[in-house]
């Protein structure tokens, strides 16, 4: 199985470099990282490639194709939290991919936790702001506080990159334009790369506005204007909470709050053919004492005949929110033009 | 699919040509139009084209009309402007029992229209609501994204086949050019979506075939013949033109309707408590 072959593969780099301790999927996690462990990690450098992208017609590097997501660990906390009772293959558990193999990470890939800055991995999260996360995290019963993926929200920007369920990514290029279609929740960007200026702040989207531009092979893009009018648009982090895991540690999506002045900077460097590592430095002087870095292997191309396929999210949703927190939506009318 | 196909080539290519003429962008034609099997039909587009030579149709377009309230000719009533029929004929050849259906969706629907639930449009609903959609163009495939919940397609022009046992919102496309025409073959499109909000609807049996003729830079001719058979007494056709917008920086924005569904529901919430 090639999915074995993989796997051993990288037991066997996470072996020969054992001050790593762990691969950014968390196989081979041993516990006790927790606490004092980060330093043990080499400090994060941007990878360097020799790799030359083609071009496209009108000269961008050209990365369109389909992708998929390269796992990380349940959360994206720093330090990695060891997944106790976690069968050796995930596929089709927490990683439900329409294919049963495991992407993996590029050969000579240095693996280690997302949380890249602040180098202890904590999210530099203001007394307030972290209150109010465990207000959230405390209360995920009631709608009012519940992650906002779960009510189908669009998740914003890094989440929309960070691996979930649905994990395939298409990406088209047209001149001027880089466009990102995620196979979660059917949510896309249009990303400009023609130099154009900011939108007026009171256009705010769940996804943000981008503003691209290549430097080198790099495609590097801004994003602004999230919305922040439902105290559930959470876009920071992933999947759902880990049991024990202390609220500043980079994990779970949930109740990361954002103000207006929320702002990502991405960075998407294609290491080979078949891979692009991605890096997100967050910003928010309202709601971060610091900016702050996360970085990982997000995407591998899919294997041939991969076929991205329609998640409807909303759509069914209802039936969820139900049994989640007894709150049934099914009676709401909205106008529409 | 093949067979409807080759009968609604010949017509739309006559659509075409009164479309051309009308916009003044009239090529000299000799007699009567080719039928579709002809090898690359004449064509009336000169606008801008791809590195593959095919019609560029890369950029925001939107259809300006009322179609999206009622596909067939109505008069205003409230909230809702008069409009022309779309329908290819005049009105759907509902069968007996559908058309009853149809008028008992109009009764109820500001309750049922999936639309007002916050429900991804369909196809081809999703091509004429009062909201710009962006078309990303590739040689492999055409992307779609709409700004209404934000809804997506992506065509495969690959040779892709159709999946099987699904059924999608927004449908399962696949996509080829005929001549400069795209031509899009929808299936597994389920039986929740509407075609308007005035209650025109399909079962899970439709197939629709779309068929984008650009007839200049800036505007493209738009059809899509629906076949059901368990709804309709044959298969019929709406044709619409798609207008480029051109404004400088235009870029979609949001449409997020389910946080609307979420802020009703929190506002309703804290009103009883």
């Amino acid at each position: 199985m090639k999915t074995s072959i993989g796997i051993a593969g990288l037991v066997l780099a996470v072996l020969a470099a054992p001050a790593l301790a762990r691969a950014q999927d968390g196989r081979g996690a041993v516990p006790g990282g927790r606490g004092g462990a980060p330093a043990s990690y080499p400090p994060y450098t941007r990878p360097a490639s020799a790799f030359v992208p083609p071009r496209t017609p009108d000269g961008q590097p050209d990365i369109s194709g389909l992708y998929v997501a390269i796992p990380l660990p349940r959360g994206i906390e720093t330090p990695l939290v060891p997944m106790a009772g976690r069968g050796p293959n995930r596929a089709n558990s927490e990683f439900s991919y329409s294919i049963n193999e495991r992407p993996k990470l590029p050969e000579g890939a240095i693996a280690r936790p997302v949380g890249v800055d602040p180098p202890d991995g904590k999210i530099p999260l203001t007394p307030e702001a972290l209150a109010r996360r465990k207000e959230i995290i405390a209360n995920q019963e009631k709608v009012e506080y519940l992650d906002g993926r779960v009510l189908c929200l669009a998740p914003g920007i890094p989440r929309s990159t960070i691996p979930a369920p649905v994990v395939g990514y298409q990406i088209f290029q047209k001149p001027g334009y880089v466009v990102i279609f995620y196979e979660q929740n059917h949510l896309y960007r249009t990303i400009p790369i023609d130099g154009r200026p900011p939108l007026d702040p009171n256009i705010r989207k769940a996804m943000g506005v981008s503003r691209g531009h290549w430097e080198g092979n790099v495609l590097v893009v801004e994003v602004t204007n999230f919305t922040n009018n439902l105290s559930n648009n959470w876009v920071i982090g992933a999947v759902s909470a880990t049991p024990g895991v202390p609220a500043e540690s980079l994990t779970t999506g949930h109740g990361i709050p954002h103000s207006d002045q929320y702002r990502v900077t991405e960075r998407y460097t294609p290491i080979d053919a078949n891979t692009i590592h991605y890096e997100a430095k967050i910003e928010d002087p309202k709601v971060f004492t610091q900016p702050w870095t996360i970085a990982y292997y997000a995407f591998a191309r899919a294997p041939k005949n991969y076929v991205p396929v329609e998640y409807a999210c909303f759509e069914g949703n209802d039936k969820n929110l139900l049994l989640m927190t007894n709150t049934d939506i099914t009676g709401i009318r909205v106008n529409v033009p | 699919m093949t067979k409807p196909l080759r009968g609604i080539g010949a017509a739309s290519v006559l659509a075409v040509l009164a479309l051309a003429t009308a916009a003044g962008v009239a090529r000299a034609q000799r007699g009567a139009a080719p039928p579709r099997a002809a090898a690359a039909a004449p064509s009336a587009y000169s606008g801008p084209r791809t590195p593959d030579r095919k019609p560029d149709l890369n950029g925001i377009w939107q259809s300006v009309g009322t179609a999206h309230w009622n596909l067939e000719a109505h008069s205003a009533s409230e909230g809702v402007p008069a409009g022309f029929s779309v329908v290819e004929g005049g009105s759907i050849p509902y069968q007996p029992w559908a058309l009853a259906k149809r008028n008992e969706n109009y009764k109820n629907r500001l309750n049922d229209d999936p639309l007002r639930k916050c429900f991804m449009p369909g196809v081809p609903r999703a091509t004429y609501l009062p909201f710009p959609f962006e078309i990303t163009q590739t040689p492999n495939h055409i992307g779609i994204a709409y700004e209404f919940a934000h809804a997506t397609r992506t065509i495969f022009l690959d040779g892709t086949a159709h999946l099987d046992d699904l059924d999608f919102w927004m449908g399962d496309a696949r996509g080829k050019w005929d001549g400069d025409t795209l031509v899009v073959d929808t299936v597994s499109l389920g039986d929740k979506t509407w075609f308007d909000q005035a209650g025109n609807f399909h079962s899970d049996a439709l197939k629709v075939v779309e068929r984008f003729t650009p007839i200049d830079a800036t505007h493209v001719s738009y059809e899509a013949t629906i076949d059901d058979a368990k709804v309709f007494t044959r298969p019929w056709k709406i044709s619409l033109v798609l207008y480029r917008r051109i404004e400088k920086n235009l870029e979609l924005l949001d449409y997020e309707c389910a946080e609307q569904v979420y802020e009703k529901l929190f506002k309703q919430k804290t009103g009883k408590s």
